[in-house]
């Protein structure tokens, strides 16, 4: 079958006349704003193509970065309190052993005259000047020998303090005691070694200066606003910045004693601090070292800020060559669609051209042809009365000539008439309105008389559910009226007419099917234009289609045709139930 | 003179067919294209008058055939819708001349004239050169 779709491309609510001029610019201006659109879409897209990927890498990097740098920072620390604290160990390990040299002096030990104790105090400061006395204790506690900055110390008796009864009861060989005031009244701390000689204990004891023992944990000191501290299991501070704290006052942090070494962050005086401790093994102390977090991760965030910058501007030169590329892209495209524009409109305004030529030929023709009619026939009665013809100009031979003028005539207004039809000034009346009641009513009365006279059948297979749609029945009328007549005329001799319709899709379809002589391929193609016709001269105008196919493009509508030579056609009327067109 | 008048408006054909008759002319009517190649098979035709637009064969077609088959005969056009381009067209595929619808019927006997002679002398130089011969 041979098939034709007219569809319509035209806007709804624009009346089928044809047009002189073609304005584009709506067309141009509506490309432009897509082009904008289109620019700025695509430089979002391909940005966030790029950013993206970029930014959760960099976030996953930073992470990594971030932990990486922070657990470093901690090791550090604890490497660093680790360290000192060996430091530390070391120095009150030899000081321990300068004082139990002294028993190993080729002097005689078993006593404690002046001059020894002087010469121990000497061999002591010799080793370290951190040493302030040193004393000589018997088994009873009694300090027999003393040298040193306070002499009432001589023959003072230790028997009470811990250590000496750490001492006496053979726990251990030495002991350091934590920081105290003691008889002196002034802060220190005392080193003892215990020594059995000829079965009685002799206990050396030397005392170290806190302030010197400062000095020494400051020289060891390592980096930038590190605080170091030592506290005894207690709590309470040995050695301490005379800022941070109070000799003998209670430390904030304690660590925990079963931890030989560890780091915490905890909130300091300057904000998060981040503090590692150690245990020392010489002595029941901890060393606690601490620095402002922001110092530990100096370098981590200083490394986060080049990492910032340097993404900023990779991405600002990233959007700056996106923009400039994508801009002179679509720059470029839009000048092709524009020229494809205005090349669109030109076409558009010659085939108009065109039809408006089909159709000036079309009218000429159809009005000439009857206005030739009546020039001739005026010529026939003209020589009627001309005696030198010798004709017989009776009223009846002039009459039935008069009545070929007045046929053309009729058939020439008939014409003009119909154009009018086509042009469609009148405004449409839109109704709700059944489709199936509409085709009952077109073939009524006269034209069913006239299908009965031509032995034409007419069958009706109408779905009875169809919605009420909103249309002028006037001109759908009309629409009908012209298919039904194209198919009675197609049919000579016996034949049947089917009207159907049905729901499909939200389109309403209005199919009318002939039995009828059909048509070719190349009639199909011509049966839409204005003044084409397949009938005889004078029974069809050729413009019953043309005006069909325009009153149902005006409804958003589709007007089809399937024909086959000798077997009939199939026109089929799809009209929209959603009516937003003009019939 | 024969005329064969070529129409598928049969009041024009039979009007005008009636006043060249009365004016001693040998008219002979045809609705078609096809009608009239039949017709000119098994007649000897002087001047033929055809329509440029009818169904089936159209007038352009139709001169051509008669052109093929009977060279001598003189063809003038009947245009509803005359253009310098469609005389200029049907000339160039060898009609005589071309006049418009409504036809002035002095004006194609006049031409019907013109056409008659310049046949008469195609006639008489073709018999002329078979004569040479």
């Amino acid at each position: 079958m041979n098939t034709i779709n007219q569809t319509n491309e035209k806007e709804p609510g624009k009346k089928p006349e044809v047009q002189l001029s073609f304005d584009c610019s709506d067309g141009v201006a509506k490309t432009k704003k897509d082009f904008v659109r289109l620019r700025y879409l695509l430089i979002a897209g391909v940005l966030a193509c790029f950013i993206i990927p970029h930014i959760l890498l960099s976030a996953y990097f930073h992470f990594q970065f971030t932990s990486t740098l922070k657990t470093t920072g901690k090791y550090n620390l604890e490497a660093l309190a680790k360290s000192q604290r060996n430091t530390i160990d070391l120095f009150l390990l030899e000081r321990k052993m300068n004082i139990r040299n002294l028993f190993y002096n080729r002097m005689d030990t078993s006593n404690s005259s002046k001059d020894k104790m002087l010469y121990y105090l000497q061999t002591l400061k010799q080793n370290s000047d951190a040493f302030v006395d040193v004393g000589f204790l018997n088994e009873t506690g009694l300090q027999t020998g003393y040298a040193g900055p306070f002499p009432e110390l001589l023959n003072k008796n230790y028997k009470e303090e811990k250590w000496f009864r750490t001492l006496a009861n053979n726990e251990k060989e030495y002991f350091i005691t934590d920081i105290y005031l003691g008889f002196r009244n002034k802060p220190h701390f005392t080193i003892a070694v215990k020594q059995t000689i000829q079965d009685k204990m002799n206990i050396i004891r030397a005392t170290i200066d806190p302030d010197k023992f400062y000095m020494f944990l400051r020289s060891i000191s390592k980096g930038k606003e590190v605080e170091t501290t030592l506290i005894n299991n207690k709590g309470t501070y040995q050695i301490v910045d005379p800022d941070s704290g109070n000799l003998l006052g209670k430390s904030s942090y304690m660590p925990s004693l079963d931890i030989l070494s560890g780091v915490k962050e905890i909130s300091g005086k300057t904000g998060k601090e981040l503090t590692a401790h150690a245990w020392l093994h010489e002595t029941p102390w901890a060393l606690i070292i601490s620095q402002p977090l922001r110092l530990v991760h100096a370098q981590m965030y200083k490394t986060k800020y080049i990492m910032t910058i340097s993404l900023v501007i990779i991405i600002s030169l990233l959007a700056i060559v996106v923009w400039i590329v994508i801009g002179r892209l679509v720059k470029r495209a839009q000048i092709i669609a524009e020229n494809s524009h205005h090349l669109q409109g030109q076409l558009i305004h010659a085939s108009k051209l065109a039809s408006v030529g089909e159709l000036a030929t079309g009218i000429a023709h159809e009005i000439n042809n009857p206005l030739a009619i009546i020039t001739s026939t005026t010529g026939v009665v003209r020589d009627l009365l001309n005696p030198e013809f010798n004709l017989d100009p009776s009223p009846e031979n002039i009459n039935k000539e008069l009545d070929i003028v007045d046929s053309a005539a009729f058939r020439a207004s008939g014409i003009t008439k119909q154009l009018l039809d086509f042009g469609r000034k009148n405004k449409p009346e839109r109704i709700l309105s059944n489709i199936n009641d509409l085709l009952d009513k077109t073939t009524q009365g006269v034209k069913k008389h006239q299908f009965d006279v031509e032995n034409i059948e007419l069958i009706k297979n109408y779905d009875p559910n169809l919605p009420e749609i909103n249309v002028d029945p006037d001109r759908i009328g009309q629409v009908f009226l012209n298919l039904i007549n194209n198919a009675g005329d197609a049919i000579s001799g016996k034949g049947k007419i089917t009207l159907s319709t049905s729901l499909k899709d939200r389109f309403i379809k209005i199919m009318i099917q002939d039995n009828g002589h059909g048509m070719s391929p190349d009639q199909i193609e011509e049966i839409f234009n204005p003044f084409f016709t397949t009938k005889d001269p004078g029974k069809g105008t050729g413009l019953g289609l043309s005006i069909s196919l325009s009153i149902i493009d005006a409804m958003n509508g589709l007007l089809e045709v399937q024909s086959l030579p000798g077997q009939g056609s199939l026109f089929t009327v799809s009209l929209p139930v959603d009516t937003s067109g003009n019939a | 003179m024969k005329i064969l008048l070529v129409d598928d408006e049969d009041q024009f054909r039979e009007s005008v067919a009636k006043q060249l008759a009365v004016r001693n002319y040998t008219v002979s009517e045809v609705s078609s294209g096809e009608d009239a190649i039949e017709f000119i098979h098994q007649n000897n035709i002087d001047i033929v008058i055809l329509d440029m637009r009818m169904p089936g064969m159209s007038g352009a077609e139709t001169l051509k055939e008669i052109k093929k088959l009977s060279p001598l005969t003189e063809i003038i056009m009947l245009t509803g819708h005359a253009t310098v381009n469609t005389a200029m067209e049907t000339i160039k595929m060898g009609a005589f001349d071309y006049i418009p619808k409504p036809v002035k019927l002095d004006e194609l006997i006049n031409k019907i004239e013109d056409a008659y002679r310049k046949k008469e002398l195609k006639e008489k130089k073709l018999n002329n050169r078979e004569n040479g011969k």
